[in-house]
């Protein structure tokens, strides 16, 4: 039986071989950590950040690679006292460890590993609901001060952390957005900031199973298998019409005071009526990939969107400057489009995770199918 | 091209170890050593990749100016954000044919950075500004711009006002004392004139004019009739663009350049104006003094609204209509209530739906025509509507 296998594209800007002009950088690459020992070890945790990617392995191994320890092109691997999941940001690393989580400063990391005491560090008790970054009645984020507590009882399932911005999805599968709405993330309808976890009332009855969060924007993926999505559309992240796309070769900036906001339930679909773009989604929008494929799951960068289908298939959209969306160039859509590299491998998707400019895909070869049938 | 290189090369420091970040613990690591590499690949002459980690230096850093409201942004992110425009400009100047591009990033750097390295970015731009070819208009253009071309259509009529009280008192050149007494303490507004005969803006700016000085710069330019309609946005494009596509022609709809310090953006268009000589009645400082340019079509709207400084409202071409509710009318014309409009209000002044907003009619204003040469007077929290009757533009000048 084939193990699965991870790809990797998009920013690699502090990786050994990495270079933007070069078009195979752009197209879907095998992962590789670097060092001899990561490469063996299987992955099966990813928590890419920008600078840096860390990945913990099946045998309990922490990898770091990218910018650690005030260098690039770095490759840090070794075992860190059962660490169990990770979380990331540029500055921090928050571990899970057996009944504690631990934070460090991604400046304190040498070739060595982690040394001395942790920055910040909190016991967990018993009861644990709902996956990391979710603990003990509250979530744990990689900025000060690291830990939240729910206000209210929750029956928590996932969590997604945005750039401002949180989406929780409860067990009951409903979903809720809090922090800031300046650009509609929250998907309550307006743009103000709200301090504590408030359902989405427009995604009401639907029952929900998965939810992903972006630097501005916000997504998820029904049982049915539908995709909705919200927020900030300035790259075409939530795969409806983007003026800035519309002007093609114009790459500004969009103006930090613009409140164009949309208040309908869904966008308008119509692409011939070049007057309806969106440039804030305030209330969550139904979206359709192309086939009317069945989504499964989602996952966010800053400022691009990929849904795994049922069918393990990967369609992204959005921000492409650095081959995020891994069509092989440095464009950007607001058209899902799926990624034809793993159709022409053979390969079946699995999950997604992306980075802040990158994506991670895992893989099964479909040729093995029957072998894996068969066990 | 080697002159230029030349000039650009006098605004830079003159050797790698004169340009140190000294940034903060708040700039990552991952940013500074990125700042470090690209500085490395400027001395050492590899603008190729030096312009590609310019690039992700200013995807990077403009993600940050975008995470949170615009007064909240660290301002070492916005310091990055210019260095990565310095970079990137600096490049540009040694490729062929991307000046305007080299421009338009100075003026991204302008418009969304910070001053970094004794203002360089401002000093590039006035070097590539020299170096393009904006000046050629002129010649081709040659008779004055302003008064001519009828547009389109004309919204609404010049107003008739309507009675004696309801205009704004006029003044010609009062003392400094009479303006304190008369109107600063009690918080009047008056329309004063005779206190710009000096400057130069007032026989200088025409369209030829600003396309000359200004013609290369990239401004924001708000589209749409008025910021609180539904299909409001902004934008970013060149002056000249502007005057194409908005002054000269308005097939694409209503543009206003508003609410922009171009005249710190372009020092050469400040020369032309001058601060008003009241504004030292004030407590601040003359650079707390934010100075806006407001330039657009007839027909440019800036729905009813306050603003919490002093405000003198200069007028250098065309004239504008302009109506004042004191402070303590603030019930009479409903206030949006959302936290960011909160300053503006509901109503359409020229035509009120009085079923929706019936306490407009009791509220009682003020009124004026105010013509190239006049200065308004605009106290504190004073609600003002604005209406653009010809090309014009205004300067304003915020104090306290």
């Amino acid at each position: 039986m084939a193990a699965p296998a991870w790809f990797a594209f998009g920013f690699g800007g502090f990786e050994p071989v990495w270079k933007r002009q070069n078009p195979e950088a752009l197209r879907p690459r095998p992962l590789d950590l670097g060092g001899k020992e990561a490469s063996r070890r299987c992955v099966c945790k990813l928590r890419p950040s920008w600078s840096y990617t860390a990945a913990l392995t099946g045998d309990g191994y922490l990898v770091l690679s990218g910018f650690v320890g005030g260098l690039p092109q770095q490759s840090v691997c070794f075992l860190h006292g059962g660490c169990r999941d990770l979380l990331t940001s540029e500055k921090y690393l928050l571990l899970l460890c057996k009944d504690h989580v631990e934070c460090w400063d991604t400046g304190s990391l040498t070739s060595a590993g982690l040394h001395g005491e942790p920055l910040w560090k909190m016991e967990l008790s018993g009861d644990k609901d709902g996956a990391f970054p979710l603990v003990s009645a509250g979530y744990v984020c990689p900025n000060p001060p690291f830990f939240k507590e729910f206000p209210h009882q929750l029956q928590v399932y996932k969590l997604a952390l945005g750039g401002e911005h949180a989406v929780l999805l409860s067990t009951q599968q409903t979903v809720y957005a809090w922090g800031s709405g300046r650009h509609g993330q929250l998907g309550h309808g307006g743009v103000e900031y709200v301090p504590e976890p408030q359902t989405v009332e427009a995604l009401q009855g639907v029952p929900m199973d998965d939810v992903a969060a972006g630097g501005w924007h916000s997504v998820s993926i029904s049982e049915a298998g539908d995709t909705y999505v919200w927020g900030w559309n300035e790259s075409g992240q939530l795969g409806l019409p983007c003026n800035k796309l519309a002007k093609v070769s114009e790459r500004m900036g969009a103006g930090s005071k613009s409140v164009e906001i949309s208040h309908g339930e869904e966008a308008e679909k119509g692409r011939e009526n070049i007057c309806e773009f969106i440039s804030i989604q305030a209330f969550p929008a139904l979206m359709d990939l192309p086939e009317g494929a069945a989504a499964h799951k989602a996952s966010c960068g800053s400022r691009h969107t990929a849904v795994v289908t049922r069918c393990g298939s990967l369609y992204t959209w959005g921000w492409g400057n650095y081959g995020q969306l891994g069509h092989g160039d440095t464009a950007s859509s607001d058209q899902p489009t799926r990624v034809k590299f793993f159709s022409q491998h053979q390969l079946d998707v699995q999950d997604v995770v992306c980075g802040v400019w990158s994506t991670f895909v895992l893989c099964h070869s479909k040729e093995n199918e029957p072998r894996q049938f068969g066990l | 091209m080697n002159s230029l290189w030349c000039e650009v090369q006098e605004v830079l420091p003159r050797t790698r170890e004169g340009m140190q970040f000294g940034f903060s613990e708040t700039v990552n690591d991952s940013v500074i050593y990125l700042l470090q590499q690209a500085r490395e690949l400027l001395y050492e002459g590899s603008e190729d990749v030096c312009l590609a980690v310019s690039e992700m230096i200013l995807d990077f850093s403009w993600e940050r100016l975008n995470s949170d409201t615009w007064k909240n942004v660290a301002k070492e992110w916005r310091q990055v954000y210019s260095y990565g425009c310095l970079f990137k400009a600096v490049c540009l100047c040694r490729k062929e044919g991307a000046l305007e591009e080299a421009m338009r990033t100075c003026d991204m750097g302008l418009l969304m950075g910070a001053a970094i390295l004794d203002n360089v970015i401002l000093r590039l731009g006035n070097i590539l500004q020299n170096r393009l070819t904006c000046r050629k208009r002129i010649a081709e253009d040659g008779a004055d711009g302003c008064s001519r071309k009828k547009t389109k259509h004309d919204p609404l009529p010049v107003p008739l006002l309507s009675s004696s009280e309801s205009l704004i008192p006029h003044l010609h050149c009062p003392s400094l004392e009479h303006f304190k007494e008369n109107y600063l303490i009690p918080q009047q507004p008056v329309v004063l004139s005779g206190i710009t005969g000096h400057w130069p803006c007032m026989k200088k700016w025409s369209l030829a004019y600003i396309r000359e000085v200004a013609g290369c710069r990239t401004v924001p330019v708000e589209l749409g009739s008025r910021y609180t309609d539904d299909e409001w946005s902004q934008t970013l494009m060149t002056v000249n663009d502007f005057i194409d596509k908005y002054i000269e022609d308005q097939q694409s709809g209503v543009g206003y350049l508003a609410q922009h310090q171009l005249f710190d953006q372009i020092p050469e268009l400040k020369q032309d104006i001058c601060i008003p000589d009241y504004c030292c009645l004030g407590e601040g400082d003359e650079e707390d003094i934010t100075i806006n340019a407001w330039f657009g079509p007839a027909g440019t709207i800036s729905p009813l609204h306050q603003d919490p400084q002093q405000n003198f409202l200069a007028q250098a071409v065309g004239r504008k209509y302009i109506r004042l509710y004191s402070p303590g009318e603030a019930e009479n014309v409903y206030p949006h209530e959302t936290h960011i409009l909160h300053n503006t209000s509901q109503v359409d002044v020229e035509n009120p739906n009085l079923e929706k907003f019936p306490k407009f009619a009791e509220a009682t204003y003020k009124e004026c025509i105010l013509t190239p040469g006049q200065v308004l007077f605009i106290p504190v929290k004073y609600w003002h509507y604005v209406r653009a009757l010809d090309i014009s533009f205004s300067v304003s000048f915020w104090w306290s």
